[in-house]
């Protein structure tokens, strides 16, 4: 029975038993529950568990291709960050993190729509408590925005399975359409959660404000489950193309205008999330290799420059580029790991990146997508601009800040080396990393175009911004707030609604007095009639210039008709 | 001399990452590049287009700076 359940479904039921557990007893519980849920990842392909309630089939635990490489980076992950968080002493963030993380991987084997709504939703509750983990009212505004977004986010995708449940007579997880009701809604549910554009402010707005530990972990899950959500039921589907093309494009202005270095890396995730979408939206078995490489790649590098930014926020305070700068003294691992994180997630050949994305670009090659194929290229260059480069060179770098901080603890630097070893051994050894992918295909990232191509593309983008901060062009970091499409319901909804309020009380007090009005003179009018009798006082020739008009009228009427 | 006196004047790491651009630029002349689509075969391509792109995503950026940025306790 052990056996066949999900992988995951132990890390989020052994939560529980956290709180009874002193510190350095939590840590080691918490890994264990990690590794023996991974056990359950050696079970092979099928499906494990099905549990009947009421005539409906809960598919609890089924494994394939796709599940099982996000089954094992969800696995790394998991650990990491636990390793990365074992210098607090928090229990209520311990529980958060573990019982996330556990709901984002047993989601990946649901393998009907309603176990995965249930998990689904189960990753929202959990996470939000690492955003209230942030200890602050920013934080506790955001958590609450963010809680109404991903459960909005679970109603759309309920509401679809009902109604695929209702049409199809199952609710199995399969590929899907969106030209039927029910694919449009679990499309949106993805969607949200994904970031799609103008559903992406929750990212931005939330994942900076929690703690540092939690930043990490909630880098690392629910954006990616709905990557592979997308990429089971809506593999191949073309919009998606587009979509994902926007994502990768708007962030990055976005990225170079903010201040707050952890922000920066929000909407850089947003832009990797756009490249991973693309890659669904092709469907090709090399696109999918592509969009599931990215991912697992992403996860990791995105993870170790989230925890680079975690460790300076954590011993300077703050993560804001206009107040940092100048800490590769203080903090020389933290600030070595950013750089291997950075150098990853711009795709250098050796690193990660390169391994991973050069799937998703031949992918659009093979298609023959020439526009999607230079939008792409030009957020790779973006990438290096805001992640590659702002993001160490305003912390370690730039100008000094006068901050003079403590080197990270010893746990977030192991959780940090760990990181940054993965990147490079996936980005050296990519023929092993391609074989966890959904499908086996022959590839080879490393030729002489290739990386030469790929040199002169960031060399120069880099090349750029030396000129530009050489030669003083380069503007300082302001403290500002970049507007994002939070903007919609954080001002202009409740803005619109305030004035549609005010409007309509004027507009009720108006009627009112003119209803005031008119009962009054209906009032008086049959009271002067009725009690007092009066002849009514009346303008003389109104009236009789009323009954002139219409008798007028009636003669015209009748000589027309008689003309006619 | 004069490469010392640059080497000072633009800094030391900097006339690094130039002197590995130009050394790029010259290993295009070493074996054949291709790309994904015709136009990549162009010579120095890539380089224009990341030199080019990162100047477009900084002149576009400042620019956005006047639309989208506002007070730091904007949402307060």
């Amino acid at each position: 029975m052990i056996n066949s359940l999900p992988p995951g479904f132990i890390m989020f039921i052994g939560a529980f038993l956290i709180p009874f557990l002193p510190k350095l007893g939590r840590q080691v519980y918490m890994i264990f529950l990690v590794l023996l849920s991974s056990f359950s990842l050696f079970n092979g392909f099928g499906t494990h568990l099905t549990i009947n309630v009421l005539d409906y089939n809960f598919i609890i635990n089924h494994s394939d291709n796709l599940s099982l490489p996000f089954a094992i980076v969800f696995h790394i992950a998991a650990f990491i960050t636990i390793i990365y968080g074992s210098h607090k002493d928090d229990w209520k963030e311990n529980i958060a993190v573990i019982s996330y993380a556990g709901a984002a991987i047993a989601a990946l084997h649901a393998g009907d729509l309603f176990t995965l709504f249930f998990w689904w939703e189960a990753t929202a509750f959990t996470s939000v408590f690492l955003i209230l983990g942030g200890n602050t009212m920013r934080a506790y505004r955001a958590a609450f925005r963010y809680i109404v977004i991903q459960v909005g986010s679970g109603m759309f995708l309920l509401a679809g399975a009902v109604l695929f449940l209702y049409t199809n007579g199952n609710a199995l997880l399969g590929q899907m359409s969106i030209d039927d009701t029910s694919g449009l809604l679990i499309f949106l549910a993805f969607g949200i959660k994904a970031a799609f554009p103008f559903l992406n402010g929750w990212l931005q707005d939330t994942y900076p404000e929690a703690s540092e530990v939690g930043t990490v972990a909630l880098s690392s899950f629910t954006t990616k489950l709905a990557i592979y959500a997308l990429a089971r039921s809506f593999a191949g589907t073309d919009i998606l193309i587009y979509i994902g093309a926007l994502m990768t494009f708007f962030p990055i202005f976005f990225a170079v205008i903010e201040n707050d270095l952890r922000r920066v890396l929000a909407y850089s995730l947003n832009n990797q999330l756009g490249f991973m979408v693309v890659a669904v939206g092709i469907g090709t078995e090399l696109a999918i290799n592509g969009a599931v490489a990215h991912a697992f790649a992403h996860i990791i590098y995105k993870g170790l420059l989230f925890m680079s930014m975690g460790a300076v926020l954590y011993r300077v305070g703050t993560c804001k580029a206009s107040e940092l700068g100048g800490l590769f003294k203080y903090m020389p691992i933290t600030a070595v790991c950013s750089i291997i994180g950075a150098i990853s997630i711009s795709a250098f050949p050796l690193f990660s990146g390169f391994v991973a994305k050069s799937l998703i670009m031949s992918s659009l090659g093979y298609e023959g997508l020439s526009f999607i194929y230079f939008m792409l290229l030009f957020a790779s260059a973006g990438v290096l601009h805001h992640s590659g480069i702002k993001i160490p060179f305003f912390a370690f770098f730039a100008h000094e800040s006068g901050h003079k901080p403590k080197e990270a603890p010893l746990n977030m630097i192991i959780a940090m080396v760990i990181g940054s070893g993965l990147c490079i051994l996936i980005g050296i050894f990519p023929s092993i990393f391609y074989q966890i992918l959904p499908y086996s295909v022959e590839y080879q990232p490393y030729d002489f175009s290739h990386v030469l191509s790929q040199l002169q593309l960031l060399t120069f983008a880099a090349f750029a911004f030396i000129c530009l901060w050489h030669f003083k062009i380069y503007p300082p970091e302001l403290n500002s707030t970049v507007l994002n499409s939070d903007w919609f319901y954080r001002r202009m909804f409740p803005a619109v609604i305030s004035n549609i309020v005010d409007g309509l009380k004027i507009l009720n007090e108006k009627f009112s007095l003119n209803c005031f009005r008119i009962f009054n003179t209906i009032k008086n009018f049959f009271h002067n009639i009725m009690f007092e009798n009066k002849v009514i006082d009346r303008e003389a020739g109104f009236d009789t210039q009323i009954v002139l008009q219409i008798f007028g009228i009636i003669v015209f009427i009748l000589i027309f008709i008689h003309l006619k | 001399m004069i490469l010392l006196k640059f080497i000072k004047k633009f800094g030391k790491i900097n006339s690094i990452v130039l002197f590995i651009c130009i050394l790029l630029l010259l290993l295009e002349f070493v074996g054949h590049r291709h790309g994904e689509f015709k136009i990549e075969e162009f010579l120095f391509f890539p380089a224009l287009f990341g030199y080019i792109s990162c100047i477009v995503i900084f002149k576009v950026g400042v620019a956005l700076r006047s639309i989208f940025m506002r007070d730091e306790d904007y949402y307060d």
